[in-house]
């Protein structure tokens, strides 16, 4: 036999045909490798753009007010029921003492947030003996100040362009050379519901309604998912029903979400009567919609586990059952949960069925259990994408960041559990 | 061994959270729904009232008007909502549809007006336009030099009016299942096509046809059906200054440093001009109420109080802040009247 | 108090009986001469002893929320005083509401003292049916579990009880699927009747011109609408085909190379970074599209001289199928990886290189998971919205040209439900329609994908 480096015309050919052989080979890999890198780069570009216009959202104008709780101002023994409005517009006024047209003082009012009454309201019921004292309180700014601070208001336009005029401006200078304005973090974010003042709103609510419903989802779709796509892959007669179900199943995943809200709608809403607006019923949807994904999932990864594997373990004596439970599910399992994250990621993200079961809401209130009314993360930032007030620009960013947060945390448990699952044979 | 005890810990722990402290189906909230027009008004009064009272927070749903209807219109019971808001007037078939399901008494509030403006980006420059510019440059077809009509064959603003500028017509709006698409193809189209006297004569002949000339929009891309959000709608202007939006008037009033207001018959989209009907371009806001509900669901006589007090739907109000036009004193007045005494409107004919 | 942990403690319980079943079990055969002579496992026993603890407690807890409130109301009804009697029902139902307020402590309308004496007596009787019910489902969990205690015998057939309750729940579970399909042709079809009693069949199945331009009001009535969708179906698989374009090369390279020659770290690293393009809000994306997308194609467009509207299918299409990678990538990587060494090996063992291997040996192995995970990705593309709504926009023109606006079938459901029109008008019920032609069509879709893939499948081993 001829050794390789010899220059015989067959061997050159061979060579040849080698080196062609391995570039395929290593043009592919590249080919491969830009994939990834054209998916992880879109990845990045999306994320710094959500970033960039949300950080700022994390940090809040607050103003330093000097007021004065006269006696006078509390009338009554329901100290919540005080003008603290009055309260705060004087303080204003003592202020900026210069301030006198009817005009000019609506624009300075304007200056700290409606949230500021319901602030001294807090502290004087927590504390009536603050009566009579003269405190200083850092309130929350109006939106519009706020944005000034965050630089995103141009006032090198004219001044009848702009929302912050002239006036508003200097005060606001003022204010800032007295050490009286500052930014601080924004707590309000992470510990209230939904507001229609920017400077209030918060998504403690949208994020545990969230919870709650990824948790009924979580808890009926993985369980039936699995179990409904064991029974069709393992067990169900391969005869025309099942290739009926298999075709049904391939069909459910691909009806648009908003119809299973219909359904919802008109199962769990009016059949059943579970209250409209809830985790519970949002939950119940949200898991029909995503069963077909894990259904499909789950299938194709027992689909991919050998034959070998169940015939072996048949083979020493093993039920059907305990085949497919002790020997080829934990081999599936990786791909499981694969459809599982997808699925709950697309759960996570929808907002179209949502709407048919009265999700899509203004709820201020915090839920505190799955038959409360609240919203999801996706609604809070469809309908914050959609107020015309600019501040919510921000906000809506910063929500879509906790939702990442919230869904890298569902991801991640998942994956853990992949790796443990996962074995190369 | 270890894992099926954490997995059983993780069960358990979740069927807690889950089933832990459920209550009985009973509802002492009001339940709103309908337009995503008054939806950021009706949620400050909401807000507001949730704050100010000892009642809870409204839950409003942004269903659209005649999703709201529909639920509206379900009957009476702690299932049905109380309220729908509404960015048009309540149609017969379904005060009917009311009707059959028990619904009887329902109370028409009418809360302002919305103005409806024509904007581009502050980069380019203002236009003038008077409705007839509007309707020709807008409408499916217009008549042409021999009084027939013929498919639209104007391509940029300066061939509807040599006054305007030498670009492409592209205008960016509502679709037609919009209700601010509806008020724009009547108060601006319609009354656009009336200033031809060609079609003065179809008006004539018979009223339907001219109404369909004058309220079907192109469709050959000129006219553009956007979505409802219309924060995209600024921001798609602001990045192409050759385009126009149709949108509310609170987007105009938020963003007056990226987007200007078209002047339409010679008066600019401003909250005045809005307020005083010298702009032609506003239409009517309304809410309606269940009576069946009022003595049953906490706080909605307080919710209606709050919503018709100066402070929310006067001129100086709050909902003036967001944009909301406010009625003339007036009307304010008697709607204000209508809303103490509960007044429902008159049975279907 | 112990209502509200009725479920967790029942678990608690169930898991009591397993524990009691496997050793009673164990204890037994210890009797007959070891653990050989049971006839299943001494887990089947603790399961059975579970499961006999657990389901019928469950069933009475079932049918007890199903009826509770219902008797409860009735029973109160009877007891309410004549001046609060009314006949209508949803009156009646408004009272109750009232009672129950009063008894959760919520503000009320009615400070009435009858409201209030019936809140009273209405509290006590739920508290009796509460005590009632956990008394009773504390009584039947052990009760039940006892029999089961009874039943085990080494001799006893644990294991085909158990296996036999199995296999059932794992039937039942698959039919939520046919159930679900069953209740969506019903919330569709009764609405989709009604419009094509006012549109024919054939208009809106043939019609070329989708142009839902009806009058919102009545009194307006004159322009009508055109009810065509073949421009919507044109338009969504064109967006889909586009987003196919860009999910299918780019998912199954990266699964390819992430599954065969990437390392493990860089494997666990950017899988999971992947499987957050699927999660990412369709908000986010649609932005993307409508404002940075769409104006690069229209400018690069513009620089080759073509006209491309400010709305085009490309720029959906292209931003949908990054939306949609992960469902390619991380499934088909899951089942490449799946693929059993033995065959690489063999394929190296011939000579072949990595990439023969993959091409000839691997793909064809791992194709039924891929199809699957691809077809996942079609109808994810199919069913999107937001992206559409935003970048593609709603206006439907019958165009192959992708920098065309065109608009999707999903689109048009979403506008249709939420606009402002009355719900009776043919635009709402067009929705229905819409959706049921939707699904009749990616049935017969599915049906070919079903076929193709038999046909083609390798199986191996």
């Amino acid at each position: 036999m001829q050794t390789g480096n010899q220059d015989t015309p067959f061997n050159k050919e061979f060579n040849k045909r080698l080196k062609r052989r391995y570039n395929a080979e290593r043009r592919f890999k590249r080919l491969g490798l830009l994939a990834i890198f054209i998916a992880l780069g879109f990845l990045a570009f999306l994320l710094s753009t959500v970033i960039s216009n949300g950080y700022s959202a994390f940090r809040q104008t607050f103003i330093q007010l000097d007021i004065f709780f006269e006696k006078s101002y509390f009338p009554n023994e329901d100290l919540a029921r005080a003008d603290y409005q009055t309260i705060i517009k004087s303080t204003l006024r003592e202020q900026f003492p210069e301030v006198t047209s009817r005009q000019d003082k609506q624009l300075l009012y304007s200056l700290v947030s409606n949230g500021a009454a319901f602030k001294l309201m807090n502290m004087v019921v927590k504390n009536p003996k603050l009566i009579n004292t003269r405190q200083l309180v850092w309130v929350p700014a109006n939106d519009d100040i706020d944005m000034l601070m965050k630089d995103k208001i141009d006032m090198s336009q004219p001044e009848s362009d702009r929302r912050i005029k002239d006036k508003v401006f200097s005060w606001v200078e003022t204010l800032a050379s007295n050490g009286r304005i500052t930014m601080k973090f924004n707590t309000t974010f992470f510990t209230s519901g939904d507001s229609r003042e920017p400077e209030l709103a918060g998504i403690l609510g949208a994020a545990k309604g969230s919870f709650y419903t990824l948790l009924i989802t979580l808890l009926l779709s993985f369980p039936i998912g699995v179990a409904a796509a064991i029974y069709l892959e393992e067990f169900a007669p391969d005869n025309r029903a099942s290739a009926f179900i298999e075709v049904n199943i391939n069909n459910l995943a691909a009806v648009p979400s908003i119809i299973f809200g219909l359904l919802g709608l008109a199962i769990f809403i009016n059949f059943w009567g579970i209250p409209r607006s809830t985790p519970l019923v949002g939950g119940l949807v949200l898991t029909l919609m995503t069963l077909p994904t894990i259904i499909i999932a789950s299938r194709a990864s027992l689909k991919s586990v050998p034959p070998s594997i169940r015939e072996a373990a048949l083979g020493i004596g093993a039920s059907k059952i305990q085949t497919v439970f002790h020997h080829v599910l934990p081999l599936a399992m990786p791909g499981m949960l694969t459809g599982t994250i997808i699925g709950m990621a697309q759960a996570l993200g929808e907002t179209a069925p949502l709407l048919m079961i009265g999700m899509v809401a203004f709820i201020v209130d915090i839920p505190g259990s799955i038959t409360d009314p609240s919203a999801v993360l996706p609604v809070q930032i469809y309908l914050w994408a959609d107020s015309p007030e600019r501040a919510f620009t921000e906000k809506t960013s910063a929500a879509i960041l906790v939702l990442l947060a919230f869904l890298v945390v569902m991801n991640a448990a998942a994956v853990l559990l992949r790796k443990k699952f996962e074995i190369k044979w | 061994m270890k894992h099926k005890r954490l997995l059983f810990a993780g069960a358990l722990a979740a069927v807690t959270i889950a089933s832990a402290p459920v209550h009985g189906a009973s509802r002492d909230y009001i339940a709103i729904v309908g337009s995503s027009t008054v939806y950021p008004f009706a949620t400050v009064v909401a807000e507001q009232f949730g704050k100010t009272t000892q009642f809870k927070t409204p839950k409003i749903e942004s269903t659209g008007s005649g999703g709201g209807f529909k639920l509206f219109c379900g009957g009476v019971g702690v299932e049905h909502p109380d309220i729908t808001n509404a960015s048009r007037a309540i149609k017969k078939s379904e005060q009917e549809q009311c009707a059959a399901n028990g619904i009887t008494d329902i109370v028409e509030v009418k809360i302002g007006y919305d103005g409806i403006v024509v904007a581009n980006a502050k980069t380019a420059d203002q236009i003038k336009l008077s409705r007839k510019d509007i309707y020709m440059a807008l409408a499916k077809e217009v008549p042409g030099a021999d009084g027939k009509l013929m498919a639209n064959p104007y391509k940029t603003w300066k061939e509807v009016n040599p006054s305007l500028p030498d670009v492409a017509i592209e205008v960016l709006g509502p679709p037609p299942t919009s209700g601010t698409r509806d008020a724009f193809v009547e108060l601006a189209m319609e009354s656009g096509a009336r200033k031809f006297e060609t079609l003065a004569e179809i008006r004539e002949k018979d009223e339907k046809d001219f109404v369909k000339v004058s309220h079907t929009l192109r469709e050959d891309g000129a006219y553009i059906e956007a979505g409802e959000n219309d924060n995209l709608i600024v921001q798609k202007l602001q990045s192409n200054p050759h385009a126009f939006g149709i949108f509310g008037f609170s987007f105009l009033d938020q963003n007056p440093d990226v987007i200007q207001g078209s002047m339409v018959d010679g008066e600019a989209a401003t909250f005045e001009n809005i307020a005083d009907g010298k702009y032609p371009l506003s239409r009517p806001l309304f809410f309606y109420v269940k009576k069946a509900h009022v003595g049953s669901i906490p706080g909605i006589i307080e919710y209606l109080a709050e919503f018709s007090s100066e402070k929310a739907w006067g001129t100086d109000g709050y909902l003036a802040d967001k944009g909301l036009i406010p009625m003339p004193d007036a009307e304010r007045k008697q709607y204000a009247q209508s809303v103490k005494e509960l007044k429902p409107m008159a049975a279907p004919k | 108090m112990l209502y509200d942990y009725l479920l967790p403690l029942l678990l608690v319980l169930t898991a009591a009986a397993f524990m009691v079943g496997r050793k009673r079990a164990l204890r037994m055969a210890a009797d007959y001469g070891g653990i050989r002579q049971l006839h299943s496992l001494p887990n089947h026993y603790g399961s059975m002893m579970a499961l006999a603890c657990l389901l019928p407690a469950l069933l009475l807890y079932g049918i007890w929320l199903s009826v509770e409130t219902s008797v409860l109301d009735s029973r109160i009804i009877h007891e309410l005083p004549p001046t609060l009697l009314s006949q209508d029902a949803g009156a009646q139902a408004l009272i109750i509401n009232d009672i129950k307020n009063t008894v959760s402590g919520n503000v009320t309308v009615n400070q009435d003292a009858s409201i209030e004496a019936a809140a009273a007596r209405y509290q006590a009787i739920q508290q009796k049916s509460r005590s009632a019910m956990c008394i009773g489902l504390l009584l039947l969990a052990p009760l039940s579990s006892f029999i089961a205690f009874r039943a085990i015998k080494p001799a006893f057939r644990a294991r085909n009880v158990v296996e036999g309750i199995i296999r059932a729940a794992l039937l039942l579970c698959s039919a939520v699927a046919i159930l679900t399909t069953v209740g969506i042709l019903l919330s569709v079809i009764f609405e989709s009747i009604r419009f094509f009693k006012m549109i024919p069949l054939q208009d809106f199945l043939f019609g070329l011109s989708w142009s839902p331009q009806m009058a919102i009001r009545a009194d307006q009535a004159g322009s009508s609408g055109a009810f065509g969708a073949v421009p919507i179906f044109a338009g969504t698989f064109l967006i889909a085909a586009i987003a196919m374009l860009v999910a299918i090369p780019i998912g199954l390279l990266s699964a390819i190379y992430l599954s065969e020659f990437a390392s493990r770290g860089f494997r666990t690293v950017v899988k999971p970074l992947l499987e957050i393009l699927a999660g990412i809000p369709t908000v986010v994306y649609g932005f993307f599209a409508a404002l940075t997308v769409a104006p690069l194609i229209r400018e690069s467009g513009g620089f080759f001289g073509l006209s491309v509207a400010s709305e085009s299918a490309l720029a959906a299409g292209l931003v949908m199928g990054i939306m949609i990678i992960p469902f390619v990538s991380s499934l088909s990587d899951d089942v490449i990886h799946a693929v059993p060494q033995a065959l690489r090996d063999g394929s190296y063992g011939l000579g072949a290189t990595k990439f023969e291997t993959v091409r000839l040996v691997i793909f064809p192995a791992a194709l039924p998971g891929i199809v699957g995970g691809v077809l996942l990705a079609v109808s994810r593309a199919i069913g999107e919205t937001m992206i559409v709504v935003m970048a593609a926009g709603l206006a439907a023109n019958l165009t192959a040209n992708p920098l065309k606006a065109v608009t999707t079938v999903t689109v048009q459901i979403v506008t249709l439900l939420v606009g402002d029109q009355e719900f009776d008008s043919p635009k709402t019920l067009a929705a229905f329609a819409l959706g049921l032609i939707l699904f009749i069509f990616t049935l017969i879709l599915n049906v070919i994908a079903l076929r193709v893939v038999r046909k083609y499948r390798e199986q191996y081993e």
